[in-house]
């Protein structure tokens, strides 16, 4: 145990130092990429060629302190690795095998996942989030003991789980990406595989100070084969560039599309596009949106009704041939010669699952083709001229446009639509930052904050008194380690606990120390306490799946070793008959700090918990007031926020749901 | 007053009885009338359901507080004495028959809610009854044949409040017959014998398909006035292709019977598809009814707790698919993998070699391939990802012929390999996966055993299907493909042709939930270019022939017969307004922009697409007023007409 809290502490102490030698624009991506897998450097620099050579300066210093980062965290694996794994008596006693774990990660991908969320925040936020965790770390080592063979088999399960899943990240890709600005300058980015690119995104609105509007997108070129194509949010960033070819000159733009989500702004232009421009134009913003209702909202994607006459180059051959197409939900189709529109007389063109649709350049000129208005279907992998490609030409560019929208929503659906409510969301959210921000150095720390920015106007829908903890926190600058700030709801205990937060800053389990804090929680407690428990069950669960936040969802993957032991068992024991040890620790806490108040808190909870005890003791932190927080904070977090990583938000998210809907009746 | 003889027929004394004859004062209100009647009759029983007719004037006398002044009744009148609630034969959308009592007095519209909620279908809005298309009846035999669940016994008062015993509503629960009604209900069907699809009725055009739509009750007034007789039969359909608010979890009945209604709209082509679209409907019908076979409605214990306990079960489903557990993990670590000899063969190459063998590995997401068995260890002759590739079947069981093919993506193109397996098991195997490699998955995936699994038995469909086709025994394992397909495709392939394209089309859907393979269907229905458009046969002011009208749930479409196209687009949500002039028939509406269009009706009174425009705008109202509760006196309002005023 001291082995690793030294550890740990030396850890923080060297992203100190990295941090305060960095400029404040490198410093963000640390925390964020440090997601601890082994990176393949070599898969980055091979596969993106020159980019490496290209890279400036300050490129490579952010680079480097990436790399640092992310060796620190392999290190501290290991030995937390090592430790776990040979030092069987450590872990049977209840309390250390989670310990260890959470602090091995935290520091290293696993902190970074719940970490990031809170400093993205703006530090505020964490300070409160480290109090409130502070005091169950005892009472689940209590409740453990009861079953101790039970738990020494739970801890070795773990322990594998563990061991297994860091075998897994050292898998995970890593590649060193060039974005290319409009202004022809550029911008070097480490990705993980696992990212999106709507994180990838938030980075690069990090990075450039953009305004981080809705068009903004990440644009792949194939010069080889001239064309073009925006990558949608939900898309993972690595895979697409994996298949580029060693040699290739293709490039990844950074750019404002309107085309991008053009079809939720106005779609009476794609929707009705037979009726005349006038109308179009002249379109009420209430029927757009019902327009979006009806084709968006429904239990149906509605694609919507193209057809026309467009020119096809036929596989490999020259010539252009003029065919009618029809698009639907299903694929491309056209109508053979002599036969009617009717549906069953369709032949299928093509389908979706397999190819992306790009914009063609310079057609006319490659290809002959009789205008400059192409799109084009390919299968990702074809990086070369191929009779698989199919060119298809439009008479003009505003037609080409429908088409190439028309075939995202048949391919991309749903998602389609979500993207562009996150990007909304997260649009209105940085406007409104820049507005308030003061000291970019503070908030140089928190790269990955943009995605957390979004959480906000989220939290004021659900928890709306909160936000006022954030002035006091601000002050604590070093915060970046004490990630666990997912748990908003501590803010409001935060004035009482600052003290303690610089002190965390320097050590790894920010959260233990607490313990002593709990006069300030009552008080809290009193006048505000159902608030704060409820943001950080929201926050930890919830913020993984909307924001995402680039560095902590990879961590946060990466990192479930270390929660899914907690996880796991929280999953389980639910279905099972409640396999006592996982779910007793996070029940017993509650009781050592403050047992009375436990008790009104519990009434509430309603009465299914008995049965499936797991399941309750998740809800309460949420409808619990403020004792249940210091609960979730220590243990649960971590354990959350590792496990979750993948799926644990979800769980946790549609638990909430569901007990809220029951609530509610 | 001066009291006067009024004779009623009760009909409780049987259709022979003479009326019975009570003295009565025109100052006398009906509930007078009714006691008189009842003690005159000396019969004991409940006569809480019964009410009084008016034949001459086809008129229910329900305000027991009127006089008969009131309603202006004299000795001339013709009264008969009877229940509001009679029997009827209701035809649900899965084909079946059922008998229930249906109210007689209050309008049609209440008559479905009351159905609906015996039935627990929620939104009866969204339904109506419509006068059945007659049969032509060759054997009495089948006829017999006809299994009719009964629900007449059924109280009506517990109906009215239906609560909910095992996911059921109570009055279900009553007897080991009631539970068979209920899973009539709540099950899907079993695909129909080709020979079922084959003879019904199928609309050869949109002019056909317009003539259904004649058959609507009308929603505002009640079945007795729109002749309908104690157990006649009724269909009982989804009217307005608008479904709000649809949950699996409340929604049992409702999205069985919707998935029905959709699934015999797909057969007897009501609404068209493309060839591959029908594949994948037929796809999904093997796949929703092997499902149903294997995983038998669960009925839900306690509301309440369902929503805690779906979490739980997602939260745990969730969990296995992250492989929480270490020993599924260390599964995945040794990772499972095929070792065989297979044949190989590249069409690409233009060698005339064919099928070379090889020793074939299958390993993670990737074939390798080597010279022998014993060479194995070194480096392969050549190692194929089949990450994002495409897989066809290319399988003849008589033939003996089980091939894959595989188009493998490539920088510079795609290309073209087949593997040849040498038995059925072998074949079942790689195919398998190589089904799960192009779609990224491992052979430690879960889903490589049911993979298997259901590879072989399309396998064995193709065996039985080769023999006599008409033996359609419908066990789970050997459909008859055509009972899948809309008769059109049983010209077009023989069963053997259409497995591989059903099993193409399957592996896509293969690891839905029965719940999301339903879901699924319903949205690719509601996905296709001519879904929730009902057709009325009109002429428009100032035209001479006619046209079809589409009524659609956000639109009025045009199409003109001679070019069979749509040639105009009118959304509700720019209407402005709309008329009926009832002694021309005729209908006018009026749009933002001056845009006004008037017609009268050919195929369909001009109530029903009065009743069906007014339908769509109260359906959209729903959204907005989040209320539970039906805003019945608002959809009279949109579609009653003059009689609801």
């Amino acid at each position: 145990m001291d082995d690793i809290d030294a550890m740990f502490s030396d850890l923080l102490g060297e992203m100190d130092l990295l941090t305060q030698s960095l400029g404040q624009e490198t410093l963000p991506p640390e925390p964020l990429r440090s997601p601890k897998q082994e990176i393949d450097f070599s898969i980055g620099f091979t596969g993106l060629n020159a980019s490496v050579n290209e890279l400036e300066d300050n490129d490579l210093d952010a680079l480097m302190a990436d790399l640092v980062a992310d060796l620190n965290a392999t290190e501290e694996k290991l030995a937390a690795e090592i430790q776990g794994l040979d030092v069987p008596p450590p872990s049977s006693s209840s309390d250390l095998p989670p310990p260890p774990k959470g602090l091995s990660h935290q520091p290293t991908s696993s902190v970074t996942s719940p970490s990031s969320p809170g400093n993205n925040y703006s530090n505020s936020v964490t300070t409160p989030s480290s109090s409130t965790a502070s005091p169950l770390p005892p009472p689940p080592p209590q409740s453990a003991k009861p079953t101790m063979e039970e738990i020494e088999a739970q801890l070795k399960a773990d322990k594998i789980k563990l061991a297994l899943e860091k075998l897994k990240e050292a898998k995970v890709k890593k590649l060193v990406v060039k974005v290319l600005m409009n202004d022809g300058s550029s911008k070097t980015l480490m990705v993980d595989e696992r990212q999106t690119v709507r994180e990838v995104l938030d980075n690069l609105f990090e990075k450039t100070h953009c305004d981080g509007n809705v068009d903004w997108s990440l644009c792949e070129t194939n010069y080889e084969l001239q064309l073009e194509r925006t990558f949608e949010d939900h898309e993972n960033l690595v895979e697409p560039l994996l298949a580029w070819t060693r040699d290739s000159e293709n490039k990844v733009l950074f750019q404002e599309r309107k085309d991008k989500f053009e079809v939720f702004k106005n779609p009476q232009n794609f929707y009705l596009w037979k009726k005349d421009k006038k109308t179009l134009k002249d379109m009420k913003d209430k029927d757009k949106e019902l327009l979006v209702q009806e084709n968006f909202c429904g239990t149906s994607i509605i694609v919507p009704d193209l057809e026309g006459v467009l020119f096809l180059k036929e596989d490999g051959k020259k010539a252009w041939k003029q065919r009618l197409f029809q698009l639907r939900a299903s694929g491309i189709y056209y109508v053979p010669k002599g036969k009617t529109k009717s549906s069953r007389d369709l032949v299928c063109f093509i389908q979706f699952d397999n190819v992306n649709v790009y914009y063609g350049k310079d057609v006319k000129n490659r290809y002959k083709a009789p205008t400059d208005f192409c799109f084009v279907l390919k299968h990702p992998q074809i990086q070369k001229e191929s009779q698989y490609i199919k060119y298809l030409c439009c008479d003009d560019a505003w037609t080409m446009n429908l088409w190439v929208t028309g075939i995202r929503i048949a391919k991309y659906g749903a998602s389609l639509y979500e993207n562009y409510k996150t990007a909304e969301k997260k649009a209105a959210v940085s406007s409104a930052l820049w507005t308030n921000r003061s000291t970019p150095s503070s908030s140089s720390s928190s790269t990955p904050s943009p995605t957390i920015k979004a959480k906000a106007p989220a939290q004021a829908n659900g928890h709306a008194p909160k936000p006022q903890a954030g002035p006091p926190l601000q002050g604590i600058g070093n915060l970046p380690p004490p990630p666990p700030n997912d748990f908003l709801p501590p803010p409001p205990p935060d004035p009482v606990l600052p003290p303690p937060a610089p002190s965390l800053a320097s050590k790894p389990a920010p959260q233990r120390q607490q313990p002593s804090d709990l006069p300030p929680p009552p008080l809290s407690m009193d006048s505000l306490p159902p608030p704060p428990p409820p943001p950080p069950m929201e926050n930890s669960l919830e913020d993984p799946p909307d924001f995402l936040p680039p560095p902590p969802p990879p961590t946060s993957y990466s990192s479930l070793p270390p929660p899914p032991p907690p996880a796991a068992g929280f999953g389980r024991n639910p279905n099972q008959s409640l396999p006592p040890p996982p779910p007793e620790p996070e029940f017993l806490p509650p009781p050592p700090p403050d047992p009375v108040i436990l008790a009104p808190g519990a009434p509430p909870a309603p009465p299914p918990p008995p049965p499936p005890p797991a399941p309750v003791s998740i809800q309460r932190p949420a409808a619990q007031p403020r004792k249940m927080p210091p609960v979730p904070p220590k243990r649960t977090t971590p354990m959350l926020s590792g496990g979750g990583g993948g799926g644990g938000g979800d769980f946790m998210s549609e638990l909430m749901f569901a007990m809220k809907k029951r609530t509610d009746q | 007053m001066a009291a006067w003889d009024l004779s009623v027929t009760v009909e409780d004394l049987g259709s022979d009885a003479p009326p019975v004859t009570i003295s009565v004062a025109s100052d006398l209100h009906v509930g007078g009338v009714i006691v008189k009647l009842v003690e005159k009759t000396q019969i004991k029983r409940d006569w809480s359901d019964h009410a009084l007719w008016w034949e001459q004037k086809q008129q229910w006398l329900l305000r027991t507080a009127w006089t008969l002044e009131k309603y202006g009744i004299h000795a001339d009148a013709r009264l008969v004495f009877m229940p509001q609630h009679k029997p009827i034969k209701l035809g649900l959308p899965n084909g079946k028959t059922l008998q229930l009592k249906a109210c007689f007095s209050n309008p049609v519209f209440q008559t479905v809610m009351g159905i609906c909620r015996m039935l627990n279908i929620r939104h009866p809005e969204e339904l109506s009854l419509l006068r059945p298309v007659e049969e032509k009846k060759k054997k009495k035999d089948k006829d017999l044949a006809e299994e009719i669940y009964d629900l007449t016994e059924v109280p009506l008062s517990s109906v009215s409040r239906p609560c909910l015993y095992n996911g059921m509503p109570a009055h279900f629960a009553d007897s080991e017959q009631m539970e068979d009604v209920y899973k009539m209900l709540s099950i899907t069907q079993p695909p129909p014998a080709p020979e079922v699809i084959a003879k019904q009725y199928r609309p050869a055009s949109v002019v056909d398909k317009a003539h259904i739509n004649g058959r609507w009750l009308d929603s505002s007034r009640c079945l007795k006035k729109q002749g309908i007789q104690e157990n006649d039969r009724l269909w009982l359909r989804f009217k307005y292709y608008a479904f709000y608010d649809m949950d699996p979890k409340y929604d049992v009945v409702r999205l069985t019977q919707l998935y029905e209604q959709a699934r015999w709209a797909i057969l007897l082509e009501d609404v068209d598809c493309t060839e591959e679209e029908m594949m994948l409907f037929g796809a999904l019908q093997y796949h929703i009814n092997k499902v149903s076979l294997t995983e038998p409605q669960t009925l839900s214990s306690s509301a309440a707790l369902d929503d805690l306990e779906s979490a739980l079960m997602s939260l745990e489903v969730k969990m296995e698919g992250e492989s929480s557990s270490a020993s599924e993990m260390l599964e995945n670590m040794t990772a499972p993998e095929l070792n065989d000899y297979l044949k190989i063969f590249r069409p690409k190459r233009l060698t005339l070699k064919g099928y070379k063998q090889y020793w074939f590995k299958f390993q993670d997401t990737s074939i390798s391939y080597f010279k022998s068995k014993e060479e194995s260890i070194g480096e392969p002759i050549q190692q194929i990802n089949l990450k994002g590739c495409e897989v066809a079947p290319d399988v003849n069981v008589t033939a003996q012929k089980f091939l894959i093919r595989l188009l493998i993506p490539a920088p510079e193109g795609m290309n073209e390999v087949y593997l040849r397996c040498e038995n059925e098991q072998q074949y079942a195997q790689w195919m398998a996966g190589c089904r799960l490699a192009s779609k990224g998955k491992s052979l430690a995936d879960s889903s490589f055993q049911s993979e298997i699994q259901s590879i072989r038995s399309f396998l064995a469909m193709q065996k039985t299907n080769s023999g006599s086709s008409n033996n359609a025994a419908a066990s789970d394992e050997s459909i008859n493909t055509h009972s899948l397909v809309s008769p059109r495709y049983h010209k077009k392939y023989k069963p053997k042709q259409l497995t591989p394209r059903i099993l193409d089309a399957y592996q896509n859907v293969a690891q839905l939930s029965l719940t999301d393979a339903l879901m699924r269907f319903l949205q690719i229905w509601q996905a296709l270019p001519d879904f929730g458009l009902s057709y009325v046969v009109v002429r428009f002011k100032g035209s001479r022939k006619d046209e079809v009208l589409g009524i659609a749930p956000n639109r009025l479409i045009r199409i003109d017969l001679g070019v069979g196209d749509v040639v105009k687009t009118w959304r509700y949500n720019n209407m402005k307004q709309w008329n009926v002039n009832w002694d021309i028939k005729q209908m006018a509406i009026e749009f933002e922009g001056n845009v006004n269009i008037a017609f009268g009706c050919v195929t369909a009174d001009c109530k029903i697409v009065h009743e069906f425009i007014g339908g769509y705008i109260f359906m959209s109202t729903r959204s907005r007023e989040k209320s539970d509760t039906l805003n019945e006196e608002l959809f009279h309002k949109l579609t009653g007409g003059h009689e609801a005023l």
